[in-house]
């Protein structure tokens, strides 16, 4: 081979994949971006990569990127190529129209995790400015919501207790429903790394991960648990600590309420969570359960790091607080190699979650009934604003379909893709008047869309990321945006179209703004970050540089909280029409709903969504590796290729989302966490039948199955 | 604490990690500096400004001591001690640029360079490059003889390639997949002249358990690994998914 082009220019930027949000160094010819460089100065990620943030940056030049605004009148007509100006003006008058005709609350908006901190503001100061109205939600409801709500109610703050390298100082490694080195493969290196160095690894996940067991990394612990009983296995756990009292009684003296956790000891220690009772219902040797419990409880050092596996439950918040009690009663919080850590699918969900994305809270997590809260910001917008919470995601597309919704504007998501039930998704969509969607791509969502504003990617704009550590980092623009606009230009374009003036020169007087009003955001800005490389909230006058671990001396509140996190079985149940269980997750190559990474070279792992099945399941229903199946659930029907597979157990299959064809959430139910409408995608009760060779691919919602 | 991770420099090579022990103070080539304990003398090489030729060693990886190209005299010890697997002790008295050096490392480069392919000495820009430049060395006196020019270039993965000529089985790929990645999907088969840089059990980049993170390619001093996207028109294009 002759000598490669060296690359003449380079811009320092974040990864806009997963969570970790890996430092990157674009590498441009003549301003065309040839290379992305793992960044050695990365905090996050030390100049490590995976294949999705160091080569699937491709997509951003793909031929399907829609680079002109369009319109249409119904979903039946093709779309119409328009001006900026025009679409802009359009999308203004339809809100208006409709918000004149139905309401001020038939109309709200969505954020998305893919954009910057300053771009997930700006939609809700849209919503609350623009629209008058707190119908303001964000992708984070349908993964991580019970993140924030569970760890807030137990130890004072929705996030991530350490950074990722803290887990270099941790003796034990205790993974609940996530499989890092797929889902976030530079910290599963560095899980690996510490494996290696003699870590004990505890796993809870009814699949056998990677991470669970491997060549190179291998569980000393692993409770491949049925799925929807993490809450009685983690109360299991939790019963095994308070009655061989393995508990820390002086952390919990000094740091927790003590009558509080004698309610809750009183509630685990009770003989329905002894192992022997709850190993059988969830499938896992009781004398593991101990074992994993006194491994994790002896520490000296022991840590938590969880995914989605844990929130998107019936009791995704539940289990949520089941781990904030478990680092509680073994003072496993508030110094290096300890904590609870979740890990954040999308790059920015973190900060989509901080930034006032909520229907019920302004940025910083406080409350919109909140008076003195709500004044800070009419001072600052200079704009009374609505005291009633707005609609969430979920009851947004419920009162679509009933009628009393008629408007969204979706910056960056693909709910029709991404959300449970699609056919009740679809049926929302078709049942609105105006349909708003920005994006890079004519989405699945698209499909249903009045007006489409082509979005920028995270190479074309400037801004901020906060991954998974509460690590905010600088997103640099390395070209200009295709479509001519940066994400935060359309919504402030949007937002004066509406007749509310909004004026910026450069996001950093957003993340100006954000600071001002925002307690824990109170020392960023631009110059900072520039500076220290990044920084991580809480940044303030005591941490002027940020904080790398929480709860060092106190909780938020003071002293942190025991929750009663009695267990609950899903009523989504298996019966003899479906008796297996269905679940979801993420394979490296691709992400998400694979708008990118299905436009990259990464389809060369992995081209299709597969189900996994055990041999056992597949035996008695005659089916091979490789044969088409239908998957039916009580909500849908879906066909997926099958591959005979040892990693899941018999009675539990599992698939991928990244395919659009695959519609796995055709099958997913409606059922979702109790407490923040989070979808259990985890959970499924299905029926798979081999499908004819030659039979045609389909996808509907039976009306026998339907009923 | 984590210095190896967290005093990474970007547009800096150590050559050795970084790491966080007390002061040690020595001189090399002249010039007093201090370097931390645990540190190789081409760490204090390098903060000495004095950095001594490496093609095995980089910062992100452990020394390994493989190339020869870092060899450097220190008083009161006998031979040309390797500057990466020779630690730092108080005192210690360093010489990296001596005829006799230079000598040796005008051999070991050679040498390599009589497995290289002569047509891509000019305009490279990789790290082999820089030292041959550092060094003054471009040519070899060898007459042709058995070498890896002809070798075949695995192209298997949609993003990177591996021309086997270019390579000085280094080993810093098949480190670097093991210490950074931890998916061990590389190794160096057989031995002396018939070593290799193979993926799996022999089989392409593609087929094998590469997971294809780029640490390889990144490790890589010689562009024997490299991004498919540095030639022109190499880029991925993918075709629009199904709808």
């Amino acid at each position: 081979m002759p000598n490669p082009r060296k690359p003449d220019g380079s811009v320092v930027t974040t990864c806009a994949y997963c969570g970790v949000g890996c430092g990157f160094k674009a590498e441009t010819i003549r301003g065309e971006i040839v290379r992305m460089i793992p960044w050695k100065e990365g905090k996050a990620n030390h100049g490590h990569a995976c294949v999705k943030g160091r080569f699937a940056f491709d997509y951003w030049r793909h031929a399907d990127r829609v680079k002109k605004p369009l319109i249409r009148a119904s979903i039946a007509e093709p779309w119409r190529e328009v001006t900026w100006d025009h679409a802009i003006t359009h999308a203004a008058a339809e809100l208006k129209r409709i918000q004149a005709k139905h309401g001020r609350g038939s109309a709200g908006a969505v954020s998305s995790s893919r954009c910057t901190n300053e771009e997930i503001y700006l939609m809700q100061k849209f919503a609350r400015v623009a629209l008058r109205n707190n119908n303001i939600d964000n992708c984070s409801r349908i993964c991580h919501s019970p993140t924030q709500f569970g760890l807030s109610a137990t130890l004072g703050a929705g996030a991530a207790c350490q950074h990722f390298d803290s887990i270099l100082q941790a003796d034990v490694i205790l993974v609940v429903g996530a499989n890092p080195t797929e889902g976030h493969p530079v910290f599963g290196s560095l899980l690996k790394r510490r494996v290696r160095q003699g870590a004990s690894l505890l796993v809870i996940d009814p699949r056998r991960t990677e991470t669970a067991e491997s060549a190179h990394c291998r569980a000393d612990v692993h409770l491949a648990l049925r799925p929807g009983t993490n809450v009685a296995v983690l109360d299991s756990l939790a019963h095994v600590i308070v009655t061989e009292n393995l508990h820390a009684a002086k952390f919990i003296a000094e740091r927790c309420h003590p009558a509080e956790f004698e309610q809750w000891r009183a509630l685990v220690g009770d003989p329905r969570y002894a192992p022997e009772v709850v190993g059988p219902e969830a499938g896992v040797d009781p004398a593991e359960i101990r074992r994993a419990a006194r491994i994790y409880a002896n520490g000296p050092n022991s840590t938590i790091y969880y995914g989605l596996g844990v929130t998107e439950h019936s009791q995704g918040s539940t289990g949520v607080m089941c781990l904030g009690n478990l680092a509680l009663s073994c003072g496993m919080l508030g110094r290096e190699g300890v904590g609870v850590n979740p890990l954040r699918g999308q790059g920015n969900v973190q900060g989509g979650s901080c930034l006032g994305s909520w229907p019920h809270m302004f940025t910083g997590y406080r409350f919109v009934t909140d008076a003195a809260v709500r004044a800070t910001f009419e001072q600052d917008w200079k704009l009374e604003l609505d005291p009633e919470p707005g609609l969430r995601l979920p009851n947004m597309f419920d009162a679509a379909v009933a009628g009393t919704f008629k408007a969204i504007y979706i910056q960056g998501e693909d709910p029709v893709q991404s959300d449970p039930n699609q056919n009740h998704i679809v049926a929302a969509m078709k049942a609105m008047e105006c349909v708003i969607v920005q994006d890079l791509f004519l989405n699945e969502t698209a499909k249903y869309a009045h007006v489409f504003l082509p979005g920028s990617s995270s190479l074309e704009k400037n801004g901020t990321f906060t991954n998974a550590e509460r690590r905010v980092s600088m997103v640099r623009k390395v070209v200009p945006p295709l479509a001519g606009l940066e994400d935060w230009e359309i919504t402030v374009r949007l937002t004066n179209a509406m007749g509310y003036p909004l004026h910026y020169d450069h996001p950093a007087q957003i993340l100006d703004e954000i600071a001002r009003l925002s307690p824990a955001y109170q020392g960023m800005s631009f110059a900072l970050i520039e500076r220290c490389g990044s920084v991580q909230w809480p940044c303030n006058p005591q941490a002027p540089e940020g904080t790398e671990v929480l709860h060092t001396k106190t909780f938020p509140r003071g002293k942190a909280n025991f929750m009663l996190t009695g267990y609950v079985p899903t009523s989504e149940r298996t019966d003899e029409r479906f008796p297996l269980l269905l679940t979801t997750g993420r394979i490296l190559s691709q992400y998400n709903v694979g708008t990118q990474t299905r436009r990259t070279g990464n389809v060369a792992w992995y081209g299709e969504d597969v189900l996994d099945v055990h041999r056992t399941d597949a035996d008695a229903r005659g089916i091979q590796d490789g044969d088409f199946v239908t998957v039916t659930s009580r909500y849908g029907e879906t066909r997926l290729r099958a591959r005979i597979s040892d990693k899941v157990n018999p009675g539990v299959v599992y698939t991928t989302f990244h395919f659009a064809q695959s519609n796995a959430n055709a099958v997913t139910s409606d059922l979702n966490d109790w407490a923040t409408n989070c979808p259990e995608y985890k959970v499924t009760a299905v029926e798979l039948v081999k499908v004819p060779t030659g039979k045609p691919a389909s996808s509907r919602t039976p009306a026998s199955v339907r009923a | 604490m984590w210095s190896e991770l967290r005093n990474l420099r970007e547009g800096v090579d150590l050559g050795t990690p970084p790491r966080d022990g007390a002061a040690v103070s020595l001189t090399v080539d002249g010039k007093p500096v201090t370097a931390p304990a645990g540190s190789s003398v081409m760490v204090a090489a390098a903060l000495a400004r004095c950095p001594v030729p490496k093609l095995c060693a980089t910062d992100t990886l452990e020394a390994f001591g493989s190339c020869r190209m870092c060899l450097v005299e220190i008083q009161g010890r006998k031979g040309f001690p390797a500057a990466c697997t020779t630690l730092v002790e108080p005192g210690m008295v360093v010489t990296t640029q001596t005829a006799r050096l230079q000598e040796l490392r005008k051999g070991v480069l050679e040498l390599y360079l009589s497995d290289f392919p002569a047509g891509d000495v000019p305009g490279g820009w990789s790290e082999l490059h820089e030292t041959m430049q550092q060094t003054g060395v471009t040519t070899h006196p060898y007459v042709a003889g058995e070498n890896h020019l002809q070798a075949a270039v695995d192209a298997s993965n949609p993003y990177f390639l591996f021309d086997p000529a270019k390579c000085i089985v280094c080993s810093r790929c098949v480190r670097a997949c093991e210490d950074i990645q931890g998916t061990f999907a590389l190794t160096i088969e057989g031995r002396g002249f018939q070593s290799k840089v193979v993926a799996s059990q022999g089989e392409c980049f593609l087929d094998s358990e590469c997971v294809s993170c780029g640490a390889c390619v990144q490790a890589c001093p010689t562009h024997s690994l490299v991004e498919k996207s540095l030639f022109e028109g190499g880029e991925y294009r993918a075709q629009s998914p199904q709808a």
